[in-house]
């Protein structure tokens, strides 16, 4: 066993030595990747490390941080009902607009992708303008305002599907569908172009051959065929997509108010917010930002692991 | 495929050129059919189309005389009934004039595994989601063209009747009135834009042209934290950035907001999948011919990468240029244009005009870099594939 234990860590030794020898004859590479490499460390690993770091502490800005252990996290399940309703909104949303928008910005890429060059451009940027055009979902505003002006309130009035106005972003019944549709419509983002891009570049030959294989319709080639050789894209679209449906701050803040009306658009976002920019309780907010790591890294796990499986 | 049928025909020429004769007169017979169909279908909507007007124009002026009291009787009700029949109307009408273009464009030889009614359905499903994707943006920049009168009429019609520029020249008025000058803002946002878009672009493929081209120790580890990072958003990191860019003393200058954005993992997982699709052979030629790692990324990976270059630049442009940095930037006259322009759009029911303005000017510039580059983007996003 010792002999065993002992000729591993001479490999590893030898392997350590191999990579030195190796990192040396390719300094140049380290000074390359070096700007960046500072760079990405101090804002973005940085970051990570000393928000879970901070989750541990009570830390004011103004006072050093004070070591508080796992008590952060306790108040956070144990005491804030409010982030209790914030995460449950988010897990809305995100089970919502997550799979909903992924599946079609898919099928949409996939259903233009035949289309003759020039309506294939004009669709792509009608699709992909709303998640590039700022904060123009603030028209929504406009769209769903309260009183009988909203164009959906006038719209409904006059067929008469409902006798008084519905204040649709001052309800809590409504706040949530609303902010989903809105979500909704932004969400052909970048995941869609790399659809887009990644149909185009499937190898035609492999459709012929289906055919002569026995693939009948265009569901089954979808899915022996089309699916499998996007895999690539599709694991980015994946990560595109849980990024934007676990992040959702703008879009409630805008058209719900902040806070929303009993909490109903509260985000786990807009609550780490809430501590973190209002309250200035930085070491709780940092907690609930690890709470957010930790579930969106989980996500992308089960996700990739299920995207493995497809057309297999 | 003559000669086959040549052979099969038993060599009569004549018999061949008679029956494709036929064919070709059967076509124009057919296409023939087809138009004096659809001239009567378009006949029909139209027909029907008028009537309903007419039916509906008629109601509304009786209506408006019964609620003024000119003469006796009851508002009448149908109005409701006509006008959805008239919305059945345009939206068969589109249905056929999509049918004719499907019918029109489809080649005569079908692609296998597709079906001629499969393909219409899609086309008509997706001219409907095109349409109300489009209609929020075509209907703010409706709202950004209405006089204020319009703006507040019941029931609200999506296009306005007279177009002005009034909402803009109010925009201009009241940014003239504010203390900082609107200039201060969009100077902030364009230096803002301009040296954080350059230093990415510049960092970020120095960083992908080693990721992409050479296996060093310790490349691919760094390349899957990247990725990973992909998935973390400017919000959660907030916090612990504003805490670290305290300490560096860089709150409230741009650069709080400008290094971050030299970083964005976005830009390098980009440029980096695009990179390897470079043939290798070409830097090997260069380093043989003697060339140093500088030259060969300067003179010959860069220019080679071009699409990868315009992707990225547009994907900054588009952060920086929507970036409001309300949690970094405290001082007005460092404030950024998206930020001055959101604190007019929240002024209220009085601003409601203004604040479509806003958001037109807004979107504009995001949405036409995206048009005019649109074919190079695509072509990078075909390598953002992520590899298991």
């Amino acid at each position: 066993m010792t002999a065993f234990i002992k000729r591993y860590a001479d490999m590893k030794k030898e392997e350590l030595r191999y990579n030195l020898h190796k990192a040396s004859k390719m300094k140049m590479c380290y000074l390359f990747l070096a700007p960046y490499a500072i760079l990405f460390f101090t804002f973005f690993i940085l970051p990570i490390a000393s928000s879970i770091f901070f989750g541990f502490t009570y830390y004011n800005i103004l006072e050093p941080p004070r070591f508080i252990g796992l008590q952060n996290y306790i108040n956070l399940i144990l005491q804030d009902e409010v982030f209790l309703t914030a995460v449950k909104n988010t897990f809305v949303i995100a089970v919502i607009t997550g799979p909903i928008g992924y599946i079609l910005s898919f099928l949409f890429a996939w259903f233009i992708n035949e289309l003759p060059r020039w309506i294939r451009t004009i669709a792509v940027v009608v699709f992909y303008a709303p998640s590039i055009a700022g904060n123009a979902f603030y028209i929504f505003s406009i769209i769903f305002r309260g009183d009988a002006y909203g164009y959906l309130n006038s719209f409904l009035l006059q067929f008469g599907l409902i006798d008084a106005p519905i204040l649709w972003l001052l309800n809590p019944d409504y706040i949530l569908p609303v902010v989903i549709i809105v979500i909704l419509w932004m969400s052909m983002g970048t995941g869609f172009l790399s659809f887009v891009a990644g149909l185009q570049g499937v190898d035609r030959s492999m459709y012929e051959a289906g055919y002569v294989d026995g693939i009948r319709n265009r569901w089954q080639e979808l899915y022996y065929i089309t699916l499998p050789s996007m895999k690539p894209m599709l694991l980015f679209g994946a990560v595109m997509s849980i990024t934007t449906a676990f992040n959702v701050c703008d879009v409630p803040r805008a058209l719900a108010g902040y806070p929303s009306t009993d909490y109903a658009a509260r985000t786990i976002v807009t609550h780490l917010f809430d501590y973190g920019f209002s309250r200035f309780e930085m070491g709780y907010a940092s907690a609930i930002a690890t709470v957010l790591f930790v579930v969106m890294i989980l996500c992308n796990k089960a996700i990739q692991s299920i995207l493995r499986k497809v057309g297999t | 495929m003559i000669d086959h049928e040549f052979q099969k025909s038993g060599y009569d020429l004549e018999s061949i050129l008679a029956r494709r004769r036929k064919e070709k007169e059967e076509a124009r017979a057919a296409l023939k059919k087809f138009l004096l169909i659809s001239l009567a279908v378009v006949l029909v909507l139209a027909a029907a189309f008028i009537f309903t007007t007419v039916q509906i124009n008629k109601i509304q002026a009786y209506n408006l005389q019964v609620d003024q009291g000119l003469i006796e009787g009851t508002v009448d009700n149908d109005i409701s009934v006509y006008m959805a029949a008239r919305v059945c109307i345009v939206f068969a009408a589109i249905c056929y004039a999509l049918f004719m273009l499907v019918k029109l464009l489809h080649p005569k030889r079908r692609k296998p595994n597709r079906s001629f009614w499969g393909d219409l359905g899609i086309y008509i499903l997706m001219a409907i989601i095109a349409v109300a994707m489009a209609f929020p943006l075509v209907f703010s920049i409706a709202s950004s063209l209405k006089p204020l009168d319009e703006l507040f009429r019941f029931p609200p019609k999506v296009f306005p009747q007279h177009i002005t520029l009034d909402n803009y020249s109010d925009l201009i008025v009241v940014l003239g009135q504010s203390w900082v000058p609107f200039s201060r803002y969009l100077t902030n946002t364009v230096f803002i834009t301009f040296v954080g878009t350059f230093g990415h672009v510049l960092i970020a493929s120095m960083a992908a042209f080693v990721l992409a081209k050479y296996d060093f120790p310790g490349g691919k580890f760094f390349f899957n934290v990247v990725v990973t990072a992909l998935m973390f958003s400017g919000y959660v990191t907030g916090i612990p950035n504003y805490i670290i860019m305290s300490r560096l003393k860089m709150i409230d200058t741009y650069w709080a907001v400008i290094l971050p954005a030299f970083a964005a993992p976005i830009g390098l997982f980009l440029m980096k999948q695009f990179m390897e699709g470079l043939p290798t052979v070409l830097i090997e030629a260069a380093q043989i011919d003697g060339a140093s790692q500088l030259r060969i990324f300067w003179s010959i990976v860069m220019p080679n990468v071009k699409p990868a270059w315009l992707t990225i630049i547009i994907f900054s442009v588009q952060n920086l240029w929507n970036t409001n940095a309300s949690t970094v930037i405290y001082s007005e006259s460092k404030k950024t244009l998206v930020y001055a322009l959101q604190q007019i759009q929240a002024g209220g029911i009085a601003r409601t005009g203004m604040a479509a303005a806003v958001t037109v000017i807004v979107m504009v510039v995001p949405i036409s870099i995206f048009i005019l580059s649109q074919s190079q983007i695509l072509e990078t996003m075909a390598s953002s594939g992520l590899k298991e």
